[in-house]
């Protein structure tokens, strides 16, 4: 839990680079963020900005060079890989542009997942399993396998496994990059309504200027760096 | 019972699973891995039950009650010559000698010779040397573990011959056949058993005959003696050495066979192994092949269950496993076509006094045995270094690769 009125994310003097060509290429030379819990933060920028190495970071995929980086009560940037597993299997859930589904799996195998990782009953994840289906207007398709299903679908069941295990936090890396405006609004919505209904803290990383009108704020990021931040209508 | 099974030992499921489940899109360099461990297989059981069939064949021949006394220091019958001055010595002591005596007192003992001999096979017409064993009325009934399975035994200085079943079903060999051998026909008197042992690959006749028929008069290579039990061998040997007219040895017919089968069985293992192993290295890298093809092939789902939060135990565990029941099913179809092509097969080498020994090959549970962990040892070495690549792979890049 954050104390008092501490920011629920907060990035300080956040460093970054990458070796290419064994030339270190910077990426973030001092960023600094504060998030709160329950914002809806879409980040944008051109390719190269670094939006995938902050989500990375803030997921605790990748670590930063310099800098801090907490969520809630948790350092990141102190933790071990192994740590940073568990924490993400426990606090936050993550929505990727091509799904990333199991095609083996069913769609309510596939949203059980995360559960896995918990202490629970057969029956206990079937419940829970089931009412995230419902939550994003699945249900009935839980035998189904992603093959089948199109990619709004798809990216349903994404959802559905991102927020199964009801993490306080959602990453979601360009939700809507791989689908129809149609499924995309539809997808958008589904986040909106997580946000607004279910206080869900999501940080969406985006090209599409129409998705980010769905965030409470969008940061811009270029060189590395945030140049404008603004509030959503 | 627990009622929860551990996060991890879920985990661990859920990525073999997802990894078996996701065999049928590597169909064919999956079904060539396993190919290749039933190979190794297959090749290793061969050899294996090749030795072990000749062994079988050899020691079942042998017995420690019996004697065998060579002359003119040889270990083999072939090269060895008995004067008939030390049987007529031998046959003079009256003392225990360590050997069962008859009624009459005289020492229960059989004198032999082995001559080989070329016969046609029935199946391809092709000549084959086999032995043709002298001995006296006495032989059949020293030895342990045979027995007249159809007709009799050879009458004294007659020209007949009983033949092991084994030569028997190869040869034609029926009851009251008349088969020429050298410059005289010889009529099948009777058919012997014995367990399959390297005995029924010999033609059994009186000494005389045999001797008369081959110009081999006075010949004795070999006397075999009747112990009073095992241990008494050393008595008679002690016995032996008062004798100083040739040099004689006397060792026990289970020594005797051990040692002819010990040389060529580990002959056989000796090209057998080094072939195995071979095209062992060669699964095992065909193994790696495939298992390196799985991790690549399952690249994002592995990314996305790491970024998920699953340990990287789970994925090696997934990879690793996912090699080990290929190999699994490769030993498996190895072992049932080692069992159904070998368990049974005639085979024949030149044994011992260079003639013909058939044997049957033996695919025993130690034969499958090894040979199949030989076969799993590929899928446990080959699936653990793309099992490492698996925990390795950079989920960042994975993470943006279309699934």
């Amino acid at each position: 839990m954050t104390q008092g009125n501490e920011p629920y994310i907060a990035l300080s003097g956040i460093k970054k680079a990458y070796r290419i060509g064994g030339e270190m290429i910077p990426i973030f030379s001092g960023l600094d963020l504060t998030i709160p819990r329950g914002d809806f933060v879409a980040v944008m920028g051109p390719s190269g900005s670094g939006k995938s190495t902050l989500l990375n970071m803030l997921a605790g995929i990748d670590r930063p060079d310099g800098g801090t980086l907490r969520i809630g009560t948790s350092h990141l940037d102190q933790m071990g890989e192994a740590a940073r597993a568990a924490w993400r299997a426990h606090n936050m859930g993550i929505v990727f542009q091509f799904y990333n589904l199991l095609p083996m799996l069913t769609a309510a195998e596939n949203v059980e997942l995360p559960l896995l990782l918990k202490p629970l009953t057969r029956k206990e994840r079937r419940l829970r399993v089931e009412r995230v289906l419902d939550l994003v207007g699945l249900s009935g398709r839980e035998k189904q396998y992603p093959a089948l299903m199109s990619g709004g679908q798809q990216q349903r069941v994404g959802i559905a496994r991102a927020i199964v295990s009801d993490p306080g936090l959602l990453l979601c890396d360009e939700p809507t990059g791989d689908l129809d405006r149609k499924s995309a609004d539809e997808v958008l919505e589904m986040l909106r309504f997580l946000n607004r209904q279910l206080e869900k803290t999501i940080i969406m990383v985006t090209h599409d200027p129409q998705a980010a009108l769905y965030a409470r704020r969008t940061l811009h990021l270029d060189k590395g760096d945030f140049i404008e931040e603004k509030r959503a209508a | 019972m627990p009622i929860f099974m551990s996060t991890h030992s879920r985990q661990a499921l859920v990525m073999i699973r997802t990894n078996l489940s996701s065999l049928p899109r590597r169909r064919a360099i999956s079904a060539s891995m396993a190919l290749s461990v039933a190979l190794v297989v297959c090749v290793l059981a061969g050899f294996l039950s090749m030795a072990k069939g000749f062994e079988t064949a050899l020691a079942g021949a042998g017995s420690p009650s019996v004697a065998v006394v060579l002359g003119g220091g040889t270990n083999q019958e072939a090269g060895s010559d008995i004067p008939a001055a030390v049987i007529r010595t031998l046959d003079a002591m009256t003392g225990d000698l360590g050997v069962i005596r008859d009624a009459g007192g005289k020492l229960l003992a059989s004198r032999e010779i082995v001559v080989p001999v070329d016969m046609r096979q029935v199946t391809d017409g092709a000549s084959r040397t086999l032995a043709l064993r002298g001995m006296d009325l006495a032989g059949p009934s020293i030895r342990d573990g045979v027995a007249l399975s159809a007709g009799r035994i050879f009458a004294s200085g007659a020209l007949e011959i009983v033949v092991g079943d084994r030569l028997a079903d190869e040869f034609g060999l029926g009851l009251g056949d008349v088969v020429r051998i050298g410059a005289v026909d010889w009529t099948v008197a009777g058919h012997f058993s014995a367990h399959g042992s390297a005995f029924e690959s010999e033609l059994w006749a009186d000494l005389d005959a045999v001797r008369s028929a081959f110009d081999r008069q006075g010949q004795v290579q070999s006397l075999k003696l009747r112990l009073t039990g095992p241990a008494s061998l050393t008595l008679l040997q002690d016995t032996l050495a008062t004798i100083t007219q040739v040099p004689l040895a006397a060792v026990s017919e289970a020594d005797l066979y051990a040692a002819q089968s010990g040389r060529t069985a580990s002959l056989i293992r000796l090209f057998g192994w080094p072939l195995a192993l071979l095209m062992a290295v060669g699964a095992a890298a065909g193994a790696l092949n495939t298992m390196m093809s799985s991790v690549s092939d399952r690249t994002v789902e592995i990314a996305a269950v790491r970024a998920l939060g699953f340990s990287r135990l789970s994925a090696f565990l997934g990879t690793w496993i996912e090699a080990i029941v290929l190999a699994a099913a490769g030993v498996a179809v190895g072992l049932i076509a080692s069992w159904l092509i070998f368990n049974g097969w005639q085979a024949s080498t030149i044994g011992a006094n260079n003639v013909r020994m058939a044997f049957q090959l033996a695919v025993t549970p130690d034969v499958l045995l090894t040979s199949g962990l030989l076969g799993l040892a590929i899928g446990i070495l080959g699936g653990a270094l793309p099992a490492i690549a698996a925990i390795r792979l950079p989920l960042t890049a994975a993470l943006r690769t279309r699934g």
